[in-house]
C-alpha cells in the first residue's frame, strides 16, 4: 500500500509517500557493519544518496571509503574473510539478499578503478565486451551502442579511426576514458569511480572531471578520491570518512565552508591525514 | 565550460545587476531632488534591500568560489575584487537612501537656488557619469575605461571643498533656513562620497584586471 | 687496499667466473652435439626416415620409431592436455583456499618429482592389466598423460597467476559471470603461459623410455602402428635399443636417431618460444 500526504509549506508543496522515497534515494546504507576476518572495517555507516547527484567520499589512507564504494557492488564478494551486516539499499532493495542477480547488479552499477585497466582487446571489443556477455548478439546494434559509449564518454572524436588497433596503444587518460564507456555500454544508473583520477596527469585529470560533470545528468556518481581539491571540484555532496566511520555527511559547500563536526574541519585545512 | 567558470559568470553577472541597481539608485535621487517627487524617493528606500541581498549573496557566493575551486591569478583577483566592489556598491547604496530618507523628511520641494549654488545636479550628473562608465568597465573588464573615472571625481571634490563657504553664504542671506541649508551640506558631503566609492570600485578593477594596487598611491596610472 | 677498489675487483671476479661457467656449458654442448653429428649425420637420408627396423644396419630405418612417437604425442595430448589446463583453472580460479587446497597443491607439486618410473609401474598395473589395455598406444598414451599431468597443472595455474587482478575485477565489475571472465579474458591472457606449459610438457613426454619400457612398448616394431590399441615403439627406445648393440654400424644409427630426435626437441621448444613471444607482444601489461 503506498502512503501519500501532502502538506503545504511556506507555499510549496512536499509529496511524501513510500514511492517518492524510493525514487529520491538511489542508494542507502543502513547501520552497515563490515568485516575482514576480526578486523572491524566499517563501522555503523548511515547514509542514503540521491538520484543524479555526484558524491564524493575522501578520508585519510585505510578509513575505509575504498571498502564501503565497494560494497556498493558487491565487489567484496571475492574476499574470502569479508562479511557486511546492515542493509544496502538500490532502489529499495536489500542487495546483499541471497536470491539478488550479482551480474545484474554489476549491469546497474558501474565501475571505473583507479589504475586504467583495459581489456588486452581492441578499443571497439573493450566496450563491446560488456553487451557481448549480456546476451546481445546484433552487430548493428553493438556498433551504434559502442559508439554512443565512446561519444558519452569524450572519446569519439580521439579513436574512430582507430577501433580495430589494441587499448593499450592509447595514453593513460585516454584508456581511463576508455574504462568509463565500457561501464556506460552496459547502461548502468550508477557509476562507482574509485580514484579515477590519481594515476593520471593533470590535463587528463581536467578531462575526467569535466565528463563527470555531463555525466551526473544521467547518472548517479559516487567518487572515491584522496585529493580533497577534486572533491570540492566536481562533487555536490560529500562523504567524510575516519577510521571506518562516516564522520559527516552534507553538502560540498557546506562542508568546505563550514563543517559542523572539528575532524572533518582538521581534516580538509590539512591538519592530519 | 569548467564549474568554476560557470560559477565566476554568474558572480560578475550579479555583480552587474548590483551596479545596475545602484547607478539606478543616484538617478532616482537625482529625479526626486530635483523635481521634489517624493513617490520617487519612497521608491529608492525601498530598493535599499534589494542591494543589501544582492552584497549577502555575493559574499555568500565568493566564500563558495574560494572554498570550493581555489582560484589562482585573474580568477582570484576577480574573486577579491567582487567582495570589496560589492561592499562599495552597498555603500554608495546607503548613501542613496540616506538623501532620500531626507527629501523625504523635508517633505518640500527644494529651492532651486539652494540645489545651483551648490552644484547639486552637477554632482548627480558626474557621479551618475562615473557609474555608468564604471559599469562598462566592469562589463568589458576595461581597466583604462576605469581609470577615466579619477579625473571625474577631481570635480565632485571641488564641489565639497567649496561647501562650506556655499553654506555660510546661504546661511547669511537667509538665517531662518540655516537647518534646512546645513541639511543639504551633508548631501554634497553624501555626493562626494559616493565619488570615492566610485574611485575606490576603480582601483579594485586596474587590480582584477592589471594586477596593480592604486589602493593608497597618489599616481593612478 | 679501499673498499671501492676491492668492489670493483670482485665485481670484476665474479664476471669472469660467470662467462667461464657459461662457456663452460656451452663447451659442453659443443661436444656433445658436435660428436653426435660427427657420429651419424651422414647417416640420415630419405631410406633413413622411411624404413622399418631390420636386422641390418644399413637397412634399418627409423619409421616405426618416430610414427610411433607421433601417435604417443598426439593420444598424450588428447588426454593430458584438457585434463591439465582444466584442472589447473578450477584449482587456481574456483579453489578456496583452505588447508584442503593447500595440501592438493602440495601434492601435485610432489608428483612432478616422482621418478617417471613409478609412473611406468603404475600404468602397467592399472592400464595395462585392469583396464586390459595391454601393450599398446592407448596404455602408453594413459602412462604419460598421468606422468605430464602434475607439470601442466602447475604451468597452468602459474601462467593464470600471472594475470593481473585488475582483469578480473574490470570484467566482474562488468557483470560478467566467473567462467565467463575465465573463458573471455582469462584465458587468453593466459594463454601464451598455458601453450608453453603444454608444449614442454610434449617435450618431457616424448623423452620419456623408462615408463614405456614398463608397460611393454617393444624395442622392435616392424609395422607401423595404426590404430590405438597397437603395439608401438618410439625414438628413445630405437636408440636405445641400437646403441646396445655391438656392431658399430648400429651405434651410427642410433647417433642419427638422437639427432633426429634432438632436432624435434629443439623445433618443439622453438615453438614454444616463439608462440609464447608472439602472445607477449598481443598483451603487453
Amino acid at each position: 500500500m503506498v502512503l501519500q500526504c501532502t502538506f503545504a509549506i511556506s507555499g510549496r508543496k512536499k509529496l511524501c509517500g513510500k514511492t517518492e522515497q524510493k525514487v529520491m534515494k538511489h542508494i542507502e546504507a543502513i547501520d552497515v557493519n563490515a568485516y575482514y576476518g576480526d578486523n572491524h572495517v566499517l563501522k555503523n555507516i548511515d547514509i542514503a544518496i540521491k538520484e543524479n547527484t555526484v558524491t564524493a567520499f575522501i578520508g585519510p589512507s585505510g578509513c575505509g571509503k575504498s571498502t564501503f564504494l565497494r560494497t556498493l557492488n558487491r565487489m567484496n564478494d571475492y574476499i574470502d574473510v569479508f562479511h557486511l551486516e546492515g542493509k544496502v539499499l538500490v532502489e529499495g532493495n536489500d542487495i546483499y539478499k541471497k536470491k539478488v542477480n550479482v551480474e545484474e547488479l554489476r549491469q546497474k552499477i558501474g565501475m571505473v578503478f583507479q589504475k586504467p585497466n583495459p581489456f588486452p582487446k581492441t578499443i571497439f571489443e573493450n566496450v563491446a565486451y560488456g553487451l557481448r556477455i549480456h546476451g546481445e548478439k546484433d552487430k548493428k546494434k553493438i556498433e551504434e551502442v559502442v559508439e554512443q559509449s565512446l561519444v558519452k564518454a569524450a572519446l569519439w572524436n580521439e579513436v574512430k579511426d582507430k577501433l580495430k588497433k589494441s587499448a593499450f596503444g592509447l595514453s593513460g587518460g585516454q584508456q581511463q576514458r576508455l574504462c568509463i564507456a565500457r561501464t556506460l555500454a552496459v547502461e548502468p544508473s550508477i557509476i562507482l569511480m574509485d580514484e579515477p583520477a590519481s594515476a593520471l596527469d593533470p590535463i587528463s585529470t581536467a578531462k575526467i572531471e569535466e565528463l563527470i560533470n555531463e555525466l551526473k545528468q544521467n547518472y548517479t556518481i559516487i567518487i572515491v578520491t584522496h585529493n580533497m581539491q577534486q572533491a570540492s571540484r566536481v562533487s555536490d555532496r560529500t562523504a567524510f570518512f575516519y577510521m571506518g566511520e562516516l564522520v559527516e555527511f552534507g553538502k560540498t559547500a557546506d562542508i568546505f565552508t563550514n563543517p559542523t563536526k572539528k575532524q572533518t574541519e582538521n581534516y580538509i585545512s590539512g591538519r592530519f591525514g | 565550460m569548467s564549474n568554476l567558470e560557470i560559477e565566476l559568470q554568474a558572480l560578475k553577472e550579479n555583480l552587474l545587476e548590483m551596479m545596475e541597481l545602484v547607478s539606478k539608485q543616484i538617478a532616482l535621487c537625482s529625479e526626486a531632488t530635483i523635481t521634489g517627487d517624493l513617490a520617487i524617493a519612497k521608491q529608492v528606500v525601498e530598493n535599499e534591500s534589494r542591494v543589501n541581498a544582492l552584497e549577502l549573496t555575493m559574499d555568500k557566493d565568493c566564500e563558495n568560489i574560494l572554498a570550493l575551486h581555489n582560484p589562482v591569478a585573474t580568477d582570484l583577483r576577480f574573486v577579491l575584487a567582487v567582495l570589496n566592489i560589492t561592499s562599495d556598491l552597498e555603500r554608495i547604496g546607503d548613501n542613496a537612501k540616506s538623501i532620500a530618507a531626507f527629501l523625504i523628511k523635508n517633505s518640500k520641494k527644494l529651492d532651486k537656488n539652494y540645489i545651483d549654488k551648490y552644484g547639486i545636479a552637477e554632482m548627480y550628473e558626474t557621479s551618475i557619469s562615473m557609474l555608468t562608465c564604471l559599469s562598462e568597465a566592469l562589463k568589458k573588464d576595461d581597466a583604462e575605461l576605469a581609470r577615466k573615472i579619477f579625473k571625474e571625481d577631481k570635480v565632485l571634490n571641488k564641489k565639497n571643498k567649496n561647501g562650506p563657504k556655499v553654506a555660510v553664504a546661504l546661511v547669511e542671506a537667509d538665517p531662518k533656513q540655516a537647518k534646512l541649508i546645513v541639511r543639504l551640506l551633508a548631501v554634497v558631503n553624501k555626493l562626494e562620497r559616493v565619488g570615492d566609492l566610485a574611485t575606490n570600485i576603480a582601483e579594485e578593477v586596474v587590480f582584477h584586471v592589471e594586477a596593480k594596487v592604486l589602493k593608497h598611491n597618489k599616481d593612478k596610472s | 687496499m679501499s673498499n671501492l677498489k676491492r668492489n670493483r675487483r670482485i665485481d670484476k671476479a665474479f664476471k669472469l667466473v660467470g662467462i667461464a661457467c657459461t662457456l663452460f656449458g656451452l663447451l659442453m654442448l659443443v661436444i656433445f652435439i658436435g660428436n653426435i653429428l660427427v657420429d651419424g649425420l651422414q647417416r640420415i637420408d630419405w631410406d633413413f626416415l622411411t624404413n622399418l627396423p631390420s636386422r641390418k644396419a644399413e637397412k634399418s630405418g627409423i619409421l616405426t620409431a618416430w610414427t610411433g612417437t607421433a601417435w604417443i604425442l598426439a593420444l598424450t595430448a588428447m588426454i593430458a592436455i584438457p585434463l591439465g589446463v582444466a584442472a589447473g583453472i578450477y584449482l587456481e580460479e574456483y579453489g578456496k583456499k583452505n588447508r584442503i587446497t593447500a595440501m592438493v597443491e602440495v601434492n601435485i607439486a610432489n608428483l612432478a618429482g616422482v621418478p617417471s618410473i613409478i609412473y611406468g609401474l603404475l600404468g602397467l598395473e592399472v592400464f595395462g592389466r585392469l583396464m586390459n589395455l595391454g601393450a599398446s598406444l592407448l596404455a602408453g598414451a594413459f602412462t604419460l598423460a598421468i606422468l605430464i599431468l602434475p607439470i601442466l597443472i602447475v604451468a597452468t595455474r602459474e601462467a593464470l597467476k600471472a594475470v593481473p587482478n585488475s582483469l578480473r575485477e574490470a570484467s566482474y565489475a562488468i557483470g560478467a559471470t566467473k567462467w565467463q571472465t575465465i573463458w573471455h579474458q582469462i584465458l587468453p591472457a593466459a594463454g601464451g603461459g598455458i601453450l608453453t606449459g603444454v608444449i614442454l610438457s610434449m617435450s618431457r613426454a616424448m623423452g620419456e623410455t623408462a615408463p614405456l619400457i614398463v608397460i611393454g612398448a617393444l624395442a622392435y616394431v616392424p609395422f607401423v602402428p595404426k590404430s590405438p590399441m597397437d603395439e608401438f615403439t618410439v625414438l628413445p627406445m630405437q636408440i636405445f635399443n641400437w646403441v646396445s648393440r655391438p656392431q658399430h654400424e648400429f651405434l651410427v644409427n642410433g647417433a642419427a636417431a638422437i639427432i633426429i630426435l634432438l632436432l624435434i626437441t629443439f623445433i618443439m621448444n622453438g615453438i614454444a618460444v616463439y608462440l609464447r613471444n608472439k602472445w607477449q607482444k598481443k598483451i603487453m601489461w
